[in-house]
């Protein structure tokens, strides 16, 4: 593992970088999330440690994905949260605290996972990607909106044409599923935010 | 950069999502685990589709993981609201209503 | 055709008093109970039969002549010189050899005048033949026998019915009946208080001490009298010994009845229940002799058995157990046993030739024992005191004419088989009989106890005479008690009903001027048993008049006793005990009459309230008294006696010169002729010795009796308490009975129940460890899965807290685990 990512390190110094800082940056902002004692200081940790993948998305030439990361993450989700966040204050910035000995359990607990993670993904030598290969990304500059709309719509133009007999059925089924749900999950959000009355004291 | 770098991130935002989700008594914290947890494994998507022949497939189940995560934590923010409404408080201690 | 017309005349006799029963006990639950035709219905049915024995005793005399009547001659005539001569034991004679083959000698027609001396033609005497029921040519018949009914046969042993009439049955027929029909018209006018619905029993009290009041029962009386003759009268006709054993227990159980009459009382169901008992133990006694007798003989019958040919198909108890010409039972040489029956008896149902001597002592023990069951003998004497709990005609006709005098009857019937060993306990019971109860009786003080005491010494004499060769003198005593005895106590009846129930004599006294038809009546009856006459004046013709019948009946008994000691000196007690009881019997009757009618009152209120019977009464006591008085006209030469003796058995006239293994020397007829003046003075210095010292002690008033009984308090008390026999009994046999039964009843309650209980327990005890382990083991089991499970869950509840954070705590720490182990086992 070390080889490679020293190897990938010289192949672009630019790249490199970049990935390196925006990498620091979201596992810092991450670590924050964490560390953040009020709700709104986590919000807003999270959106830079989101904002922190979007790039590094962009730079794994995933520009749709970085861009609806961007989109939907950050500026849909994380600004649903900061409704909730606002919403659900029953005043302002009150500070629930965990006890210590959570904490310490957390930080052993996550620390013992990000030890399993870690040995389990040194144990596995992962090839390196072919320019032969097929499923290789074609593309450097990252247009990746054509193929995956085409995905979406049921064809797979880079697969298609390598085998030649069968057609692969691509993400339509998915697309569509994925829509219904969203429909349902909107109907269902709505109903169950509702406004009801306030129960009395708890 | 390289894969296990990318891999190395997204077990970072991975770990560090369970323990939000395991520590934080703010409900909303609990979520924003939930999107870090998410957000962890969409690098890994990414991180495979780029540099493995996993190609295309990899974004596109990194956009689906993104679509179902924003339709989940509007779900589980409704509930919040309501689970809010219900007893003025957002602390998921106080959400002990299921213990045996 | 005589036979037969004897025979039906006393059917009629017999069975009528049945019917009448049938009618009475029936009709009289459904009638009134205040109406007398009960009492009148069974008072023709008696005195039917009284007219019907009556009748039959005229056809049978006219039938043979009164060939009986005229055996006075042998002792009239015949002055003392001619007997004297043959005092001494006959000589066998060629007709008494004949006679010893069982084919008899019948009366001779003629009845030789005894005028003849000749010592070889006296020998066929005229008062000798045997008991038989052929018709001998020439020889008008005096015995008939014959099967009314057959019950059953059992291979050789037939069970019927049969009649045997001779003259002691007719004789005993007319003084059953006659004396019958004198109590049923007394009990007319002595149970009236029973006609009535609502009858008080003074002497049965309730618990809470009221008396009993219930129906009257005066038809019932009468119909379980009128049972009561009907099975007497069967009794005296039976023809074999079984029959008599059925009309045995029959008397038996109307004594049981009648004495348990009043049956509230609980002293008179005790005294009924000792009666039956006592009487039972002496049945016993009586089928073992019947035992033998069947064993040995093959027979019950008494007589033979005759087809229509006139041959004798079964020999009779009678013909075959033959007697030598001396009397004596044949020994056979061979085996040394006692010889049944001979060439000419015929007898093919029995397997045995010879009986063995003591067997046959032993079945003439065994009948007696029965007799001393029935007649209140000693050692079964207790129960007929008691027995005068019954209403006072119960003890006038069956316990003193009667019943009682049935066990005489059967020893008197079935003499020919008793050997003499047998008569000698016959007589020494008799005479400790006689001696006891004649003791007994000078200190009892209730009226009827004294009679009761009276018929048991009374029945010891007749006993006593049988057991001494006396055979015609024990049977000639029995009717003539029977009169006297039953005047006797219907005179104490018509005293008690006329005192209103008293029965102690302490409380009477001076009642002669009161009652002077009962106290002349009883004086007349106390006048007979007491054997009392008037020495000089006693003779032939009207001389009789001065001798009462007890005087006449008594003497032969004391007759023969004197010779029988005489001839035997060894047994000299059976001739003083009787003699001396002659005197107590009549110093304790005389006590009686003194104590009752004569001197002066002793309780006002008794003597003020009492009067005399009403006619009903008196008339059967007037009629009783002359026949009591005069029944024994003529003495030995008199009808009674020969009419009595017209059957008896051969032997006994002749006597036995040795008997017996014992060797002992039966006096006949003319030995007791010879000592019967000596013995008649005797016993009339005693009776009058008795009489006069009653006189002195309770009619002159001159000795204070009360004195004496304080200076010999000791016997008093001994004879007041009856010879304490009660209490040996009880002692002897009601304590160990009690004890047996208390341990049986132990053994019930320990054993039986105490296996019951335990069982019971045992169950219960395993029902209680099934239940436990059920509950422990099995509930246990089942409760302890439930609970596992639920602590269990409980413990596992801790789990679920409820709280996300730390679900999602668990997630990871599993999955930190998982991965843990993962990579641990399968390293890369």
């Amino acid at each position: 593992m070390s080889s490679t990512l020293m190897l990938s390190a010289a192949a672009a110094p630019g790249g490199s970088v970049l990935f390196v800082i925006f990498a620091l940056v979201a596992c810092l902002c991450a670590v924050a999330v964490v560390a953040a004692q009020t709700v709104v200081r986590m919000a807003f940790w999270l959106v830079l440690s989101l904002g922190s993948t979007a790039a590094l998305f962009f730079l794994a030439d995933a520009d749709f994905v970085g861009a609806a990361q961007l989109l939907i993450y950050v500026g849909g989700t994380l600004v649903l949260l900061v409704f909730g966040v606002m919403l659900t204050a029953s005043g302002p910035y009150l500070k629930i605290a965990t006890s210590p000995g959570e904490i310490i359990l957390g930080a052993v607990v996550a620390l013992l996972f990000l030890c399993v993670v870690v040995a389990s993904i040194s144990g596995v030598s992962w090839p390196e990607p072919q320019v032969s290969d097929v499923g290789a990304l074609q593309t450097t500059a990252g247009n990746t909106l054509r193929p995956l709309g085409l995905a979406f719509l049921g064809t797979r133009p880079d697969q298609d044409l390598a085998d030649g007999d069968q057609l692969s059925p691509g993400y339509l089924l998915p697309f569509e599923i994925v829509s219904i749900h969203l429909l349902v999950v909107l109907i269902g959000a709505a109903y169950l935010a509702r406004a009801k009355r306030r129960a009395v004291g708890t | 950069m390289s894969l296990s770098a990318y891999l190395l991130v997204g077990a970072v935002l991975f770990v560090c999502g369970i323990v939000c989700m395991a520590t934080k008594r703010n409900g909303i914290g609990v979520l924003m685990g939930v999107e870090l947890v998410l957000n962890g494994a969409n690098v890994n998507f990414v991180a495979f589709s780029k540099y493995t022949q996993l190609g295309l497939d990899g974004q596109i189940i990194s956009l689906f993981v993104i679509v179902l995560a924003a339709a989940e934590a509007a779900v589980a923010l409704a509930i919040a609201l309501n689970f809010y409404n219900n007893h003025l408080t957002i602390d998921v201690d106080r959400a002990n209503k299921l213990k045996g | 055709m005589v036979g037969e017309t004897l025979r039906n005349l006393l059917l009629i006799a017999w069975l009528l008093p049945l019917c009448g029963f049938a009618v009475e006990i029936f009709g009289g639950f459904w009638g009134s109970r205040r109406s007398q035709v009960a009492a009148w219905l069974a008072v023709g049915c008696i005195a039917t039969g009284f007219v019907c024995s009556a009748s039959a005793l005229t056809i049978w005399g006219n039938s043979n002549g009164w060939a009986v009547l005229h055996r006075a001659g042998h002792h009239e005539a015949g002055a003392a010189d001619a007997h004297v001569a043959h005092d001494a034991p006959q000589t066998p004679s060629a007709a008494a050899l004949a006679a010893a083959d069982a084919h008899a000698v019948e009366k001779p027609a003629e009845a030789a005048p005894a005028g003849t001396d000749d010592p070889v033609t006296l020998a066929p005497k005229a008062d000798e033949h045997l008991h038989d029921a052929h018709e001998h040519p020439g020889q008008p018949q005096t015995a008939f026998s014959g099967t009314l009914y057959r019950l059953a046969a059992f291979g050789g042993l037939e069970l019927s019915l049969d009649y045997y009439i001779d003259s002691l049955t007719l004789v005993m027929f007319t003084m059953v009946t006659f004396i019958a029909t004198c109590i049923h018209l007394f009990a007319i006018g002595y149970m009236s208080e029973e006609l009535t619905d609502e009858y008080v029993d003074h002497h049965a009290h309730l618990r809470n001490g009221r008396h009993v009041h219930r129906p009257g029962r005066f038809y019932r009386f009468f119909a379980f009298l009128s049972l009561f003759c009907f099975s007497m009268l069967g009794l005296v006709l039976a023809g074999n010994i079984f029959q008599v054993f059925i009309f045995w227990e029959l008397v038996g159980i109307c004594s049981f009845l009648l004495i348990g009459f009043y049956t509230e009382r609980k002293s008179a169901s005790t005294a009924a229940n000792k009666a039956f008992i006592m009487n039972r133990v002496g049945d016993f006694g009586f089928l073992i002799g019947l035992m033998v007798l069947w064993t040995y003989f093959g027979t019950f019958k008494f007589a033979d058995t005759v087809d229509a040919d006139g041959h004798v198909v079964q020999a009779g108890l009678f013909q075959m157990l033959p007697r030598a010409p001396d009397g004596n039972v044949i020994i056979n040489a061979a085996n040394g046993e006692v010889q049944i029956g001979s060439a000419t008896a015929a007898n093919p149902t029995n397997r045995h030739a010879t009986i063995p001597y003591a067997l046959l002592v032993l079945a003439g023990l065994g009948v007696f024992a029965g007799c001393i069951g029935k007649s209140a003998q000693f050692p079964l004497q207790t129960w007929l005191p008691d027995a005068m709990e019954g209403p006072t005609p119960v003890s006038a006709l069956v316990h003193s004419a009667t019943m009682v005098a049935a066990g005489v009857y059967l020893t008197g019937r079935f003499y020919p088989l008793f050997v003499q060993e047998v008569l000698l306990t016959i007589a020494y019971i008799g005479c400790i009989t006689a001696f006891v109860a004649a003791t007994i009786a000078i200190v009892a003080t209730d009226i009827k106890k004294v009679l009761a005491y009276s018929t048991i010494s009374q029945l010891g004499y007749m006993m006593l005479g049988l057991g001494v060769f006396g055979w015609g003198a024990g049977l000639f005593h029995l009717v003539t008690h029977a009169f006297f005895k039953s005047l006797m106590f219907l005179c104490s009846g018509s005293v008690i009903y006329g005192c209103h129930h008293e029965q102690e004599m302490p409380k009477m006294g001076g009642l002669w001027r009161k009652m002077p038809i009962t106290a002349f009546t009883m004086l007349v009856g106390v006048m007979a048993i007491a054997g009392l006459a008037v020495p000089g004046l006693v003779g032939p013709g009207f001389g009789q008049l001065f001798a009462f019948s007890g005087f006449h009946s008594k003497d032969a008994v004391v007759a023969t006793a004197l010779a029988f000691v005489q001839a035997n000196p060894a047994h000299f007690l059976l001739f003083i005990l009787p003699l001396i009881t002659a005197g107590v019997t009549a110093f304790y009757m005389f006590r009686l009459w003194f104590y009752t009618f004569a001197g002066t009152p002793r309780d006002h209120h008794v003597y003020d309230h009492c009067h005399e019977s009403p006619l009903i009464m008196t008339g059967p006591l007037m009629v009783l008294a002359v026949l009591a008085a005069y029944c024994a006209w003529g003495g030995e030469e008199g009808p009674l006696y020969l009419l009595i003796t017209g059957d008896q058995p051969a032997y006994v006239a002749t006597g036995i010169p040795v008997a017996g293994a014992a060797g002992l020397t039966m006096p006949g007829h003319d030995a007791v002729h010879a000592v019967h003046h000596q013995a008649g003075t005797y016993a009339l210095i005693a009776a009058f010795s008795g009489t006069f010292l009653a006189w002195l002690l309770y009619g002159s008033g001159k000795v204070d009796v009360a004195e004496i009984r304080l200076q010999l308090s000791g016997v008093h008390g001994f004879l007041a308490n009856k010879w304490h026999f009660d209490e040996l009994y009880d002692a002897l046999f009601m304590r160990p009975t009690h004890i047996v039964g208390r341990f049986c009843a132990s053994i019930d309650r320990l054993i039986f129940d105490g296996i019951l209980h335990g069982a019971a327990g045992a169950t219960v005890l395993v029902s209680k460890w099934d239940r436990a382990f059920d509950e422990t083991v099995v509930d246990g089991l089942v409760n302890l899965l439930g609970n596992a499970t639920w602590s269990a869950g409980n413990w596992l509840k801790v789990l679920q807290t409820g709280r996300l954070r730390q679900y999602v705590m668990f997630i990871v720490a599993g999955v930190v685990a998982l991965f843990g182990v993962l990579l641990a086992t399968f390293p890369r």
